[in-house]
């Protein structure tokens, strides 16, 4: 095996060398940086530091071994430099009873070097290794690195189960090692070996896309499923925005509610009491005297009270303007119940009834009144009050309604994001870290555990 | 994306509640009758409400 010369600047030379084991062609990508080089014909793995290409294992693929999406050779591009796919590996973790596995594509530009790109259910990450040590936490439930935080998502033991191509460390098929994550999305560190020995990588998440585009590849990425560690949520810094918004706006309805309230005539017009036979004894429709509605159009209030006690009475209104003809027709109900039984002493309904009339134009009007009740019950003294240009609260509160609505939904399916990414964790759940997910599952647990209980 | 719609929309809302507040809009239902005769006011039980064959509640426990 010999050198084709120093590298230079671009793309790496290759090299075709032969297979001690099959006598196959292999293609070297990265001569002299590479550590193992696998024989793609009898899966050989063979030493690429030894001059002879030393088998160092062999091992027996699937038949059905998924190709790599990534096909080695491929070049693209990863933040503005070239690199070639040369490697590819699937890793194998075991949690409880179900293997997971995802693949390993080792990438190499002769003066960078070697980065990395992992894809798991078409989620993708591009890798490399970290150059100092991140800070671990006593408990291991964090780490810090450049000043973030990164939370402790999960510890398996990776096993090797496919290998392919080059790779710059000593690579062996069903050698495992423990493998722990923590994510600070979209960025995830990976520490692999042993507490005292490990080497540290960090990914950063790409869309499928991404890589399909660096690499040039035909056809579409495989759709990523489900809601990966360090996925970053397509919501989760609008949230934060859209409740900013909602403060802003909130402040504004409040503010606007001031306002019109400061500046509604709310005059009263009309204000008049009256007394209704029950007996019947002919007409008891009867008309007002004229009043005049001033300013703008702009609604009516009016406002019946009626001195009922274990009865009804309904009044038929019609606002009618006396020069235009138009009347603004509706009915009433003012009814009172009290009584005492088992239960207690009981009341239903109310002496007042108010109701709104809608956009009222300026002009004289009158009332036309018809009251209705049972017959024979008396006489019912009612008052009638009508204002002008009254703030309507209904509008401001359908207005908060309206506006929390969306951004409730949007926190919601934030929330939900996050759940289903930490449900995948080992923990099941958000990191106890005051965040708005743990503060509602920590609510949802509570109410669990106390159903529990019962 | 979703802060600018909400912009849009949050503003649309503002704006929807300044109109109803000021032209008076109610969430009451009421029943408009174009060119009542003046001969109501002489007469009101001329006049046929919309409401004359209301169902009464006779209410109570």
């Amino acid at each position: 095996m010999s050198t084709s010369g120093p590298a230079s600047a671009g793309m790496p030379h290759v090299k075709s060398l032969n297979c001690p084991g099959c006598g196959a062609s292999l293609t070297v990508r990265s001569f002299g940086n590479a550590v193992t080089i696998i024989c793609n014909s009898c899966h050989s793995i063979l030493d690429a530091q030894d001059p002879k290409l030393k088998i160092l294992q062999t091992f027996k693929a699937k038949a059905n071994e998924d190709p790599p999406l990534i096909p080695l050779g491929s070049r693209g591009t990863i933040r503005g430099v070239a690199y070639e796919a040369i490697g590819f590996q699937r890793r194998t973790i075991q949690v409880e009873g179900i293997s997971y596995s995802w693949h390993e594509y080792v990438l190499f530009n002769p003066i960078k070097g070697f980065r990395y790109l992992t894809e798991y259910d078409g989620h993708w990450n591009d890798v490399s290794i970290l150059r100092s040590l991140p800070d671990l936490s006593p408990g291991e439930g964090s780490l810090k690195y450049l000043g973030e935080t990164y939370n402790h998502f999960q510890t398996a033991n990776a096993a090797t189960s496919f290998v392919l191509g080059e790779f710059p460390w000593q690579v062996r098929v069903g050698e495992t090692v423990q493998v722990s994550d923590y994510v600070s999305p979209p960025r995830v560190i990976s520490g692999e070996g042993t507490r005292k020995e490990a080497t540290w990588s960090m990914g950063e998440y790409m869309a499928g896309r991404e890589v399909w585009k660096a690499f040039n590849l035909g056809g579409q990425p495989p759709a990523a499923i489900g809601v990966y560690e360090n996925q970053p949520s397509p919501l989760g810094a609008n949230v934060k925005g859209v409740w900013t918004l909602l403060g802003v706006f909130l402040a504004a309805l409040l503010a606007m509610a001031v306002g019109f309230y400061s500046v509604a005539r709310d005059e009263e017009v009309f204000d008049q009491t009256y007394m209704f036979d029950t007996t019947p004894k002919g007409e008891a429709s009867f008309v007002t005297d004229t009043f005049q509605l001033k300013g703008r159009t702009s609604d009516v209030e009016l406002t019946t009270s009626a001195q009922v006690d274990n009865n009804w009475i309904y009044i038929n209104y019609a606002l009618i303007n006396q020069d235009t003809g138009h009347a603004y027709d509706f009915g009433r109900e003012v009814s009172y119940y009290h009584g005492y039984d088992s239960d207690g002493s009981w009341t239903e309904g109310s002496r007042e009834n108010r109701v709104v009339v809608p956009s009222v134009p300026p002009g004289n009007y009158y009332l036309r009144i018809e009251p209705e009740s049972d017959p024979h019950r008396g006489t019912i003294t009612y008052t009638v009050t009508l204002k002008r240009d009254v703030p309507q609260a209904s509008f401001f509160g359908i207005a908060i309604l309206a506006l929390l609505l969306p951004a409730g939904i949007l926190t919601w399916r934030s929330l939900n994001f996050e759940h289903l990414r930490w449900a995948e964790s080992d923990y099941g759940k958000a990191p106890d870290d005051g965040s708005l997910l743990s503060s509602v599952e920590n609510i949802a647990g509570s109410f669990k555990s106390s159903g529990d209980k019962e | 994306m979703i802060r600018r719609l909400f912009l849009f929309y949050g503003l649309a809302v503002l704006a929807a509640v300044s109109f109803a507040e000021y032209r008076g809009w109610s969430l009451n239902r009421m029943d408009e009758v174009p060119n009542v005769p003046r001969s109501v006011r002489d007469n009101p039980g001329s006049y046929r409400s919309v409401y004359g064959f209301y169902h009464h509640y006779t209410g109570g426990k």
